[in-house]
C-alpha cells in the first residue's frame, strides 16, 4: 500500500475516534456517566448518513440527520436509567447497543443485513485520485473535530461546566444547590450522543460502507481506553489519548504481519487493550493529563490578590 | 401452525434453571462488592472450555468435569478480585472504575481463552459420545432429554442447597450480614474480606457450572458468556442486586418470557434472535417501575 495513503488513512482515524472521545469525555470526563453504549450512537449517526446519502440528500443534511436522531435516542435511553444509579445506565445503555446491533444485522431490508450496504462518498471530486478524496476527508473530520472540540472546551470552562463536574462529585448536594442533576445528565447524554452521531456519520462516508460487525462492543471500549490514557475531564488528553490508542492499534496491526508469535495477534491485541485498562486504573486513574482546572474570572482575581499579600508579607 | 406450549413451558423452565445457576454469583458478588461484575461472563465460558479439556485430555466424565470447572474456575473468580477488585477498590476506585476494569478483564480473559482455544466451536458430544446425556424421551408431547433434566435438578438442588446454606450456616448468615451492612457486620466480628473472597469463589464456580450445562446444549466458543451475560442482568436486576429469593424469581421470570416471546416473535414473522431484546425490555420496566426489584417481596432475604 502506498505509504503516504496509509498514513493519511491515520490521519482520518484519530480525528474520528478523537470525535467519540471528546463526546465520552463530555459524559464520563465531566459528568461522571458511565455510557457504556458509545458506539450505540455511532451506529445510529453511520446507518443515519448511509440511508439518507442513497436517497440523495446532501452530505452536511444526513450528517446534521444522524447527528440529531442520535441525540433523540441518546435522550430516550437517558429517561429510565438517569434518576438511578450509574451501573443502571451502564448495564441498559451496553443492552441497548446490542440490540441495535442485532436489529440491523437481522433486518436486511433497512440496510443489507449482515452484508451492509455502500455510501457514497461526501465530497466527490471528479478526477481526483484517492490521495485527494482522503485529504478531502481530513479537512471534513478535522473540521468536526474542531468544531466538537470548541464545544467541549467552552462547555467545561462555563458555568454549565461546572454544574456538570458539581453533579459527578457530589449529586446530592448538586440537588441540594437547586441544580436538577437528571436534566443535567439527559442534556451532556443527548450532547454526547449528537457528537457520536457526527462521527459515526463521517465514519460511514470515510469507509463507504456500512456493516453491523463495524460496531461491536469494542469500539466503545478503545474508546473508554482513549478517555482514560489521556485523562478523564481533559479535552485535550481525550485527543491525545485518541492519537495514543490509534497508533498503538495501528502498530500492533503492522507488527502482526512481520513478526512471528506464538499466539494469534488479533487475539494478543485485546488482551493488551485489557491489561492496558487495568494498568491504567490501577497506576495512574487520572491518566495522561490532568484534570483541567476549573478557571473563572472570580478565582483568578483571588488568585491575583493572594499574590499580591504574599508580596506584601515578605 | 399450533404451538406446542407444554413444550414452550418446559423450555422456560430450561432457561430459567440456566440463568439462575449463572446469574447467583452475578447478583452475590454485585451486592457485595457493590458493582456489576461484567467479568462474569468470562468466568461461564472458561468453566466449560475447563470441562471440556479434562474430559478430552483425561477422559473424565460429566460429574468429575464439573468439579473440576467448578473449583478451577472459582479459583481464577477469587483471584481476579484479589489481583484486581480489591487493589481497585482500596484505592478509592469509583463504581465506573471498577465497571470498565471487570470489561477490561472480561476481555483479557475471552480472548485469551480464544488463544488458547481457538474461535472454533467446540462440542461435548464430541467427548462424551456414548454418554446418556444426549437420549431423547417423549414425556406425552414434550421433548425431553437427560441433560435438561440434569440442568433443572441442578437449579432445583442449587436452589435448596443455597437456602440452607444462608439461613442456617455461619457462613451464610455472614454473608447476608455483609450484604446488608458491612460496617456492622465487621463490628461484630465478621472477616468482611473472607466473606467476600469466599462469595467470589462460590460464584465464579456456579458460573462455570452454568457454562458446562450450556456449552453442553448448545456449543463452546469464546463468546459463550456474553450470550448470556445481558439476560441475566435483567435477572440481576429484576430479581433485586444482591438478592438470592428474588433472583430465583426472576430466572423463571425472564426465562418464561423469552420463551413465550419467541413464539410471539415467530407468530409476528421477526428473528427470534431479538429474545434478548425481551430481557432488555425486562431491565426498563424494572428500572422505570421498581429499581429495587422484585427485593421487597423477599425482605427477609
Amino acid at each position: 500500500m502506498d505509504p503516504l495513503l496509509y498514513v493519511l488513512d491515520l490521519i482520518v482515524f484519530i480525528g474520528i475516534f478523537g470525535i467519540l472521545a471528546l463526546s465520552l469525555n463530555l459524559e464520563f470526563g465531566f459528568a461522571g456517566l458511565a455510557n457504556f453504549g458509545k458506539v450505540a450512537f455511532f451506529l445510529i449517526g453511520a446507518y443515519t448518513y448511509a440511508l439518507l446519502s442513497q436517497i440523495g440528500v446532501p452530505f452536511y443534511l444526513c450528517l446534521i440527520a444522524g447527528a440529531t436522531l442520535s441525540a433523540a435516542f441518546g435522550l430516550l435511553i437517558s429517561l429510565p436509567a438517569l434518576r438511578l444509579r450509574a451501573d443502571y445506565l451502564a448495564i441498559a445503555i451496553l443492552t441497548f447497543g446490542e440490540i441495535l446491533r442485532l436489529i440491523v444485522k437481522s433486518e436486511s431490508w433497512i440496510a443489507g443485513g449482515d452484508w451492509g450496504i455502500s455510501v457514497s462518498p461526501a465530497i466527490a471530486i471528479s478526477g481526483g485520485s484517492h490521495r485527494v478524496d482522503v485529504l478531502v476527508n481530513i479537512g471534513l473530520v478535522y473540521f468536526c473535530l474542531l468544531i466538537c472540540f470548541v464545544i467541549a472546551q467552552l462547555l467545561a470552562n462555563s458555568p454549565y461546566g461546572r454544574v456538570m463536574r458539581a453533579v459527578r462529585e457530589d449529586e446530592v448536594a448538586a440537588e441540594a444547590l437547586g441544580k436538577n442533576r437528571a436534566r443535567y445528565k439527559a442534556q451532556v447524554l443527548m450532547l454526547g450522543s449528537a457528537m457520536a452521531g457526527i462521527a459515526g456519520g463521517l465514519y460511514a462516508q470515510y469507509l463507504q460502507y456500512v456493516l453491523p460487525g463495524m460496531f461491536m462492543p469494542m469500539v466503545t471500549f478503545t474508546v473508554w481506553i482513549m478517555v482514560l490514557l489521556g485523562g478523564p475531564a481533559n479535552n485535550w488528553g481525550a485527543v491525545l489519548g485518541a492519537v495514543l490508542v490509534t497508533l498503538f492499534d495501528r502498530g500492533t496491526n503492522i507488527a502482526k504481519d512481520y513478526l512471528t508469535l506464538p499466539i494469534d495477534p488479533s487475539n494478543l491485541q485485546y488482551i493488551l487493550f485489557g491489561a492496558l485498562i487495568i494498568l491504567v486504573l490501577l497506576y495512574r486513574p487520572q491518566g495522561l493529563l490532568k484534570e483541567s482546572p476549573i478557571k473563572t474570572k472570580a478565582l483568578e482575581s483571588v488568585k491575583r490578590e493572594r499574590s499580591v499579600v504574599k508580596g506584601k508579607g515578605s | 401452525m399450533a404451538v406446542n406450549w407444554a413444550q414452550v413451558f418446559f423450555n422456560s423452565a430450561i432457561t430459567g434453571s440456566l440463568y439462575l445457576i449463572g446469574a447467583v454469583g452475578l447478583t452475590l458478588t454485585y451486592g457485595l462488592s457493590g458493582f456489576p461484575n461484567f467479568a462474569h461472563a468470562e468466568f461461564i465460558t472458561l468453566g466449560a472450555y475447563i470441562a471440556y479439556s479434562v474430559a478430552a485430555q483425561f477422559g473424565l466424565g460429566p460429574p468429575l468435569a464439573l468439579v473440576v470447572a467448578f473449583l478451577c474456575t472459582g479459583i481464577v473468580g477469587f483471584l481476579c478480585y484479589r489481583g484486581v477488585f480489591q487493589v481497585l477498590a482500596k484505592r478509592g476506585a469509583t463504581i465506573i472504575h471498577l465497571m470498565v476494569a471487570s470489561i477490561a478483564l472480561g476481555f483479557v480473559l475471552r480472548y485469551s481463552i480464544g488463544a488458547a482455544w481457538g474461535w472454533e466451536p467446540l462440542y461435548f458430544a464430541t467427548v462424551w459420545p456414548t454418554s446418556s446425556l444426549w437420549s431423547r424421551h417423549d414425556i406425552g408431547s414434550i421433548a425431553v432429554t437427560n441433560l435438561w433434566l440434569w440442568l433443572i435438578f441442578a437449579a432445583v438442588a442449587l436452589a435448596v442447597t443455597m437456602h440452607f446454606v444462608l439461613v442456617k450456616t455461619k457462613i451464610g448468615k455472614a454473608i447476608r450480614a455483609t450484604s446488608s451492612n458491612p460496617e456492622l457486620a465487621l463490628a461484630s466480628g465478621i472477616n468482611i474480606q473472607r466473606v467476600i473472597w469466599i462469595t467470589w469463589f462460590l460464584g465464579a464456580g456456579l458460573a462455570a457450572i452454568a457454562g458446562v450445562f450450556r456449552g453442553a446444549d448448545t456449543r463452546i466458543w469464546p463468546m459463550t458468556g456474553w450470550d448470556m451475560i445481558l439476560p441475566m442482568f435483567a435477572v440481576v436486576i429484576l430479581g433485586g442486586i444482591g438478592n438470592f429469593y428474588g433472583a430465583i424469581a426472576a430466572a423463571f421470570i425472564v426465562g418464561l418470557a423469552e420463551n413465550v416471546g419467541v413464539v410471539a416473535l415467530t407468530a409476528m414473522g421477526l428473528s427470534s434472535t431479538y429474545r434478548i431484546g425481551i430481557a432488555f425490555l425486562i431491565l426498563i420496566i424494572t428500572l422505570i417501575l421498581k429499581p429495587q426489584g422484585l427485593a421487597m417481596l423477599f425482605r427477609r432475604g
